[in-house]
This record gives C-alpha cells, structure tokens and sequence, in this order.
C-alpha cells in the first residue's frame, strides 16, 4: 500500500539530514513498528507522511499514486495520531470529535454516526460530554486514537501512542491497534517500547541518525537476534537486545 | 470545513472566562468608571467651583462688580481669616480680591493708581478653568468701565443695550452631539477592547501548536488560509458583538447610572458600521500576525497586550490628542488605534459620512492587509 524509496530530509536551519536513502513498504493489514533512538528521525518521517512536511528527495507512493495526489484527493486517507494530545481541551470529547470530523469533510447523518462509532471503539462513550482538559492520561491517548480513526483510514500514523498511560488502557490501545490492522488499516507504529513492538508489529524498521539500519518481518528479526546470542535479560526482550546492539549503548542527546 | 474551525474557535473562546472577561467586561468597565470620572473635565460649568471674596473696596463700582459675580458663579462662601491656607490646600477654588482703591481708580480715567481685582486659585485649579475665570474677570471689569465712562461722557448710550449687543457669536459647527465623557469614552474603549482579542487570539493559537492540533488540521487537508480565515470570522464577530455592548452601555447604562447618555443623533449609521468594519479588520490582522510571532503562552500573555496599552497610550486612547505636546501628537498620527479613534470621533461626534471617515478606512485596511500578509507568511512557517 505505501511505498518508500530513497527520501531524504534536512531541516532548513540544520546542516545535518534529518532522513537519508530511506526505504521500506507497509502493506494493508499490517502493523508496522518504525523504532529508533531519540532523534533518529522517527518523527520527521511522520511528518512526511502525514503531510506537514515537504518531500525533498526520494519518493512516497500510496497503491502507486505519489504522496501529494493522494492528498490532494483524499487527505482523510492517512490519519495522524500525533504524540502529543492534539486535540482541543476546553471542548468537551463530543465536540473535538465534531470538530475534527467536519474539518475532514464528514456532514450530517454519517458525521454523528462516525462519532459514536469512534466513541464505541476506544470506549469512552461514557465521557462524551466531558471537556478533554478532565479526562485521565489514558482517556486521552483514547481520544486522540478515536480522532484518528473519524474518517475511517487506510493508513494511520501513531507516534508513541501509548506514552503515560497504565497498563490497563495500554492493553486496551495495543488490542485496538491490532484490531484496526486486522480490519485491514496499514498501521505504522512508533514507539521507545520494545514489548509493545514485539507485542503487534509484524515488521519492524530500525533507524539510528536518519537512515534505516534493519527492517524486516518481525519474526525473522527475532530469529537473527536470538541466532546472534542477543539473549534477552530478564524482563526485557530480543528485540531490545536487537535494537541495542544495532544503536549501540551510548545515550542520546 | 470552515464552520467547523470558527464553530471551535468560538466555543474555545468562550470556555475561556477571563478571556471574555477581558473582551467585554474590562472596556465596559473602562467606560463607566472613566466617563463617571472625567465626567467634570467635559462640562467643567455643570458645578460652580467653590469661592470667596476680600472687598477692601467701599465703593459702589467694586460692589456692582461682585454682585454681577455672585449671579453668574453662584454666591462666594463667606472667608475665614486664614482664608490663604484654605485655598493653597484646595478647600476653596479660588478668591477675588478687590483692593482699596479700586471703585476710586474704575471711575477716574485718569487714575494712575495700581488697585485691581486679583483672582488667586488654587494650585490644582485646572488651568482651562483658570483661563476661564480669568478672562470672565477681565470682561466683567472691562464691561463696567466702560459703564462708568459711557455715564461720565453722557453720551445718551445705553450701556446695558451695548452689552448685550456685543458682535461676537461663538457656536460649534455641524449638527453633532456636543462631547461628553461618554461620547468620548464609549469609542476610546471600545477601540481598546476591538485591538485586545489579541490576548485571546495569541492565547489559544499557541495552545493550538503546543498540542499539536494544528498539526492534526493540517494532516487532515485544512490549507493555511482556511485556517486563517478561520481565526479572522469568529473574530469579526467577536469584535461585532462587543461594539454593540459599548454602544448600549453608552446609550441605556451611562444616564441610569449618572452620567451622560451616547447620543447617536444624527449618526450616518452606515458610515459608523463601515468604520467598525475597518477597526475590527486591522485589530484582529493585527492580533492574528503577533499569534504567529510569539512562541508560548508567556509571551502571549504579555507581548500583545503590551503593545495594545502602548497603542492606546500613543493613539489618544489614555490621553486625548489635543493635551499631547506636537512630537506626541506627531507619533500618534502613526498608530492605528489612533486611526481608528479619530474615524470613530468624526462619526460619532461630528456626524461625519463616507467621506469623512475614508482616511480613516483606507489606512486602517492597508494596515489588515499589511498584516494579514505578514501573518499569513509567518504562520505558514510556523505549521
């Protein structure tokens, strides 16, 4: 479904490329962990994505069509779920949804019933009249992930989607992400949580300082990591141990 | 798409209690408490100030002279013996001193004599009030002079007819209220409160950015200028309503309370709504241009509303024009709030048209465009 072949990306203030010589596919049905240390360019490739950034070098298609056509027809086709709570929280959970929902082009009937599906799904129907600005950490992610789903996509970008929540509603995010690839939604997942990744994703993409350093179905990750004699230490997995050998252990500015 | 966005921005703006309280409440407050307190400064002979009379004079010239006083400024409280005291600490306005001699030297016309009539006020007298007094005082000892020789010469005029036959008219011109507190009051802080939105507009722009909700907008396919415009409308309407609460405090509240009430007679309604117009354009560009420039909450809060109270200072809002010294008065031709007053001021106080108001509304709108633009670039590099 999306294609990536050789983008790369610099910052007009910075010397350094954010992204360079990057590629890999996401298909439908699929969830697909993009992991990386702090500043390795998970979210500038987001970014590009979700169009707020300009594509400078490379390509990005969707079922073969460029990026920007497919945009400029049917922006709602690809969802954001930023990492922050990009929603609006003076305005209570029914009138975020209707806010978002009118600015991608829903109307009417089909307007309120994508709210309350969307408020079904994440399970929060409960708060529809509570203003986001009340709602717990968890209720929030949920939010954020409900407002994604509005216009039904084919491709929904999460960045960190589970980052302060407790374990009940990270649970509860994981099952439906993983239910939204099963409905057939291409998923690309980012996250510091190895567990998580191992836990839904089907394929995996390291990057380290803007360029991919190991991508591949996740079960034939793991297998080379645990082939390599990356044993996993207590409490955390392979795929931790894959990650750290592939980014070296040294901290991140 | 579009009523989506002005549908939150207006549901953001009124959750937002000190928001609106600084939209509506704070220039109705302005209003009352300015108009009620320089309500003296426009009708300074709406109270006879308070004063005394030394006649060291017997005569009767000096006598008729008081008299003639007493009429038309009510009559003098009587004097203490340290009656210097009382009026050097504000207690009596001013005194007329008559000194000896003076009904003597009024009847000869030949008199080098130096008695006169000395009118000393107080350190605080207002210094038009002074100016008043004074020139009253020449006029009423020049007039009665001229009673006496008129009588010496007996020329068979009646000084009294001449009196009231002096060729002197002094009207205003046009058909407009005469200016009050209120009538001045009403516009200065309305214009005020119609360049504040910028507080709101900063305000809940960079929460909007902060939590990534603009990101979202644009992900979803919402173009810069639908998002602009998006911020502009709700604003226009905001600046709508408040002009229509301005103007009832002005007509209804002010005369219930005390004070004058906004006369709207003779009004060219057309014109006052064309002059909105363009005030609300240039405030809310200019509001929308500093929320793309500032980048947090703090700076929102402070840079904005700083650079308004700076606008209002300069432009006429805080100090009236005329009282400024010319380099003043020079900078404040130069500010758009004083744009604005002035075109509210030939509307409303001299019932001036189209026409009159087209100075205002051409630079006012050059000025929205101005900032549009740099709004409109700023922000697209912000997104």
């Amino acid at each position: 479904m999306l294609t990536i072949r050789q983008i790369a990306y610099r910052y007009p203030a910075s010397t350094e490329a954010a992204l360079t010589d990057v590629s890999f596919a996401a298909t439908r049905g699929q969830v697909l962990g993009l992991l990386g240390p702090n500043g390795a360019g998970k979210t500038t490739l987001i970014a590009l994505l979700a169009g707020l950034l300009r594509l400078q070098a490379g390509e990005i298609t969707v079922d073969g069509l460029p990026l920007a056509a497919t945009r400029a027809r049917k922006p709602t086709r690809i969802a954001l779920a930023p990492q922050e709570y990009a929603f609006y929280p003076s305005l209570t959970v029914t009138e975020n949804l209707d806010c978002f929902a009118g600015v991608g082009g829903l109307f009417g009937s089909r307007r309120q019933q994508r709210i309350g599906e969307c408020l079904a799904f994440v399970q929060i129907e409960r708060h529809a009249h509570t203003r986001a600005a009340r709602l717990s950490g968890g209720l929030k992610r949920r939010l954020n992930l409900a407002i994604a789903l509005l216009h039904e996509p084919e491709l929904l970008l999460l960045d960190e989607p589970t980052v302060g929540v407790d374990p009940q509603s990270r649970v509860f995010l994981l099952d439906a992400i993983r239910k939204l690839a099963q409905s057939g939604c291409a998923v690309i997942y980012t996250s510091h949580y190895m567990e998580e990744i191992e836990a839904i994703a089907d394929y995996a993409v390291f990057l380290d300082e803007g360029r991919v350093v190991k991508q591949g179905p996740l079960a034939e990750l793991l297998a080379e990591a645990d082939a390599a004699g990356l044993r996993a230490r207590p409490r955390h997995g392979n795929l931790e141990q894959l990650f750290m050998a592939l980014t070296d252990h040294s901290l991140r500015g | 798409m579009l009523a989506a966005l002005i549908k939150k921005e207006l549901l953001s703006l009124l959750r937002d209690v000190y928001g609106v309280a600084a939209l509506f409440m704070m220039p109705a407050l302005f209003i009352i408490v300015m108009s009620m307190a320089l309500k003296d400064f426009y009708e300074p002979a709406a109270r006879p100030l308070i004063y005394g009379v030394e006649n060291l004079d017997q005569g009767k010239p000096a006598a008729r002279l008081l008299d003639r006083w007493a009429q038309e400024n009510g009559p003098p409280q009587p004097l203490s013996a340290d009656w210097h005291t009382e009026l050097a600490a504000g207690r009596l306005q001013y005194v007329l001193v008559v000194d000896a001699g003076f009904s003597a030297q009024a009847s000869d016309l030949d008199s080098k004599g130096d008695a006169k009539v000395r009118l000393l006020a107080e350190p605080g007298l207002n210094q038009a009030l002074f100016e008043t007094k004074r020139a009253k005082l020449i006029e009423a000892v020049t007039r009665l002079r001229a009673e006496i020789l008129l009588a010496q010469l007996d020329l068979g005029i009646n000084a009294a007819a001449l009196a009231e036959s002096i060729p002197v008219v002094a009207e205003r011109a046009g058909a407009g209220p005469r200016p009050t507190a209120v009538q001045q009051n009403v516009p200065a802080w309305l214009l005020f409160g119609m360049f504040f939105v910028v507080a709101s507009i900063s305000s809940l722009f960079v929460e909007e950015r902060a939590c990534g909700a603009l990101a979202r907008l644009r992900s979803l396919g919402a173009r810069p200028w639908r998002l602009v415009v998006g911020k502009l409308l709700p604003y226009l309407l905001v600046n709508g309503l408040q002009a229509a609460l301005m103007l009832a405090i002005g007509i209804w509240l002010m005369p219930v309370i005390g004070g004058e009430g906004l006369s709207l007679q003779g009004v060219n309604w057309g014109a006052l709504i064309v002059m909105l117009l363009a005030i609300s354009l240039a405030a809310v560009s200019l509001a929308l241009a500093l929320a793309c420039l500032v980048g947090s909450h703090s700076q929102a809060m402070t840079i904005g509303p700083t650079i308004i109270m700076l606008m209002a200072a300069l432009g006429g809002i805080m100090v009236p024009t005329f009282l400024m010294p010319p380099v003043m008065q020079t900078l404040a031709s130069y500010v758009p709030m004083n744009w604005g007053f002035e075109g509210l001021l030939n509307v409303l106080l001299r019932n001036g048209d189209f026409a009159a108001i087209a100075p205002a509304v051409t630079k006012l709108t050059l000025f929205a465009l101005l900032m549009l633009g740099s709004g409109f670039v700023l922000f697209r590099r912000r997104l």
